[in-house]
């Protein structure tokens, strides 16, 4: 339960910091999603179970910030999640490479799925979005990549805690 | 060696040495009131004897002195200058604020003004955040329908159009920028009357769709609400044409605008409680206002 409400905490804590503090020009060009690395450290850490809510939540809670009418977050990130699931087994996903090209690669193919969605979803073609692959989603994606290091660092610390603190509690439980 | 002195003035030495010494004193003084001036020679080489141990001392003095007003008494001086570092930190500080307090102040004044010549009842707010992701462009403000904010109303600033909101809760609310794809806004270009739809383009641009190639527009043309929507009242200002092409052919010439409101300095916005409203002030005649009012500063603008 503690961990759950540390990761629902986390992902506030950092979607209020991207709508806030990295949304001011010049950073908010090419400012990091920290909450899809949020999404994709629960997608190696996390069982599906759990993770998939999470996931689900962190999706709802960016349409719901954001003017977003279509709701294309929450199908995306939980999506991602699965991705790192899927992944999570076949790679060593805690090598520094590994999460800066993975979380970059993901970032970038998020950005391509939702433009591919917009297009799909609605009525008038959004030419003027094309611009913004080169614009907005490839040096957003390097960003992303490379925050990915700490953030992972500063999640996989808070949960270290959490489970030591819980065995802690559980062996003086049991004696 | 010895010399022998005579045996009376072994007996009287202590009282010769009296008397030659008043003596001497009273001839030189008898000399000084004569002359009116200093024996030259005498003085002359008393004062080149004494002067370079005069120079030694008062430099070794000058020195010490120095040593102690720099070295030994910089205590006092460190925490003296320690103190002036603080209140001058204070300072600044108290002026940053009376900065801001003036600017804040401006801006409230500017907010009340345009309130007052608003015609329907509004809701102040204040922008509390940004689009988190960047395929977006809407802003969140801290009033909700508790304060009765409600889907679709419009949301306005001083400066112009700002957006429609989107989604409402009980204390906050999601606004969408007429920056946005998603936005549509019924408007005139205020010069030739021609009528468009303004749509969201980029970070800070909008376009202007269905203006027919007939239409004289040029750069530089404001282009104003039409008030057709129902939701924004007329005339309020959306922003000034960057951008006109009439390439190839067709019935419609390419335009785009730079909205009036510069999205990333958005602190308080507000947002119209009414829903059909009737014709703005024209944003000239505002803007006369406006200049009026900051020529004089300390009078209150009048409720109509």
């Amino acid at each position: 339960m503690k961990k759950a409400l540390f990761l629902i905490f986390s992902g506030l804590f950092l979607m209020s910091l991207q709508a806030t503090f990295l949304s001011y020009p010049p950073i908010q060009r090419v400012r990091p999603d920290l909450t899809l690395v949020l999404v994709l450290y629960l997608g190696f850490s996390l069982p599906l179970f759990s993770g998939g809510i999470l996931a689900f939540l962190m999706g709802f809670l960016m349409d719901l910030f954001s003017g977003n009418v279509l709701g294309l977050y929450t199908l995306t990130r939980p999506l991602t999640f699965l991705i790192a699931q899927l992944f999570r087994n076949r790679f060593y996903w805690q090598g520094i490479s590994f999460q800066f090209l993975f979380v970059a690669l993901t970032s970038l193919l998020e950005g391509l799925l939702l433009l591919l969605l917009l297009i799909t979803l609605t009525p008038s073609p959004l030419k003027n979005l094309y611009p913004s692959v080169l614009t907005h989603l490839l040096p957003q994606a390097l960003c992303t990549g490379l925050v990915t290091l700490p953030l992972f660092s500063f999640l996989r610390k808070g949960m270290e805690f959490l489970r030591e603190e819980e065995e802690r509690t559980g062996i003086r439980l049991r004696g | 060696m010895r010399i022998r002195t005579p045996p009376l003035f072994r007996r009287y030495h202590i009282a010769v040495f009296v008397i030659v010494l008043l003596l001497s004193g009273l001839i030189l003084m008898s000399l000084r009131v004569k002359q009116r001036q200093g024996i030259g020679f005498a003085d002359a080489f008393l004062l080149e004897i004494a002067s370079p141990f005069q120079k030694v001392t008062t430099a070794v003095t000058q020195g010490l002195r120095g040593v102690f007003s720099h070295y030994f008494f910089l205590v006092d001086t460190a925490k003296e200058n320690d103190l002036l570092k603080k209140k001058i930190a204070q300072l600044q500080e108290a002026n940053h604020q009376m900065q801001e307090m003036a600017i804040a102040n401006e801006r409230y004044r500017r907010l009340l003004q345009f309130r007052e010549e608003g015609v329907g009842p509004m809701i102040t707010a204040e922008v509390i955040g940004r689009d988190p992701s960047s395929w977006f462009r809407s802003v969140t403000i801290n009033k909700g329908e508790m304060e009765g904010v409600n889907r679709g109303m419009a949301v306005i600033s001083p400066d112009g159009v700002i957006g429609q909101v989107l989604k409402t809760s009980l204390h906050y609310a999601t606004v969408l920028l007429i920056t946005d794809y998603n936005s549509a806004l019924d408007a005139l270009v205020q010069r030739t009357r021609s009528k468009t739809i303004v749509e969201g383009k980029e970070e800070n641009r909008c376009q202007l769709k269905y203006l027919l190639r007939t239409e004289d527009v040029v750069v530089g043309d404001r282009v104003i609400t039409s008030g057709l929507g129902g939701k924004f009242p007329k005339g309020l200002w959306v922003g000034e044409i960057q951008i006109v092409e009439k390439k190839g052919h067709g019935v419609f010439q390419h335009a785009e605008l730079i909205p009036s409101v510069d999205f990333t300095k958005l602190e308080e916005v507000l947002v119209i409680k009414e829903s059909t409203l009737p014709a703005w002030p024209s944003a000239p005649v505002r803007e006369e206002k406006d200049k009026r009012a900051r020529k004089t500063p300390g009078e209150v603008p009048k409720k109509k």
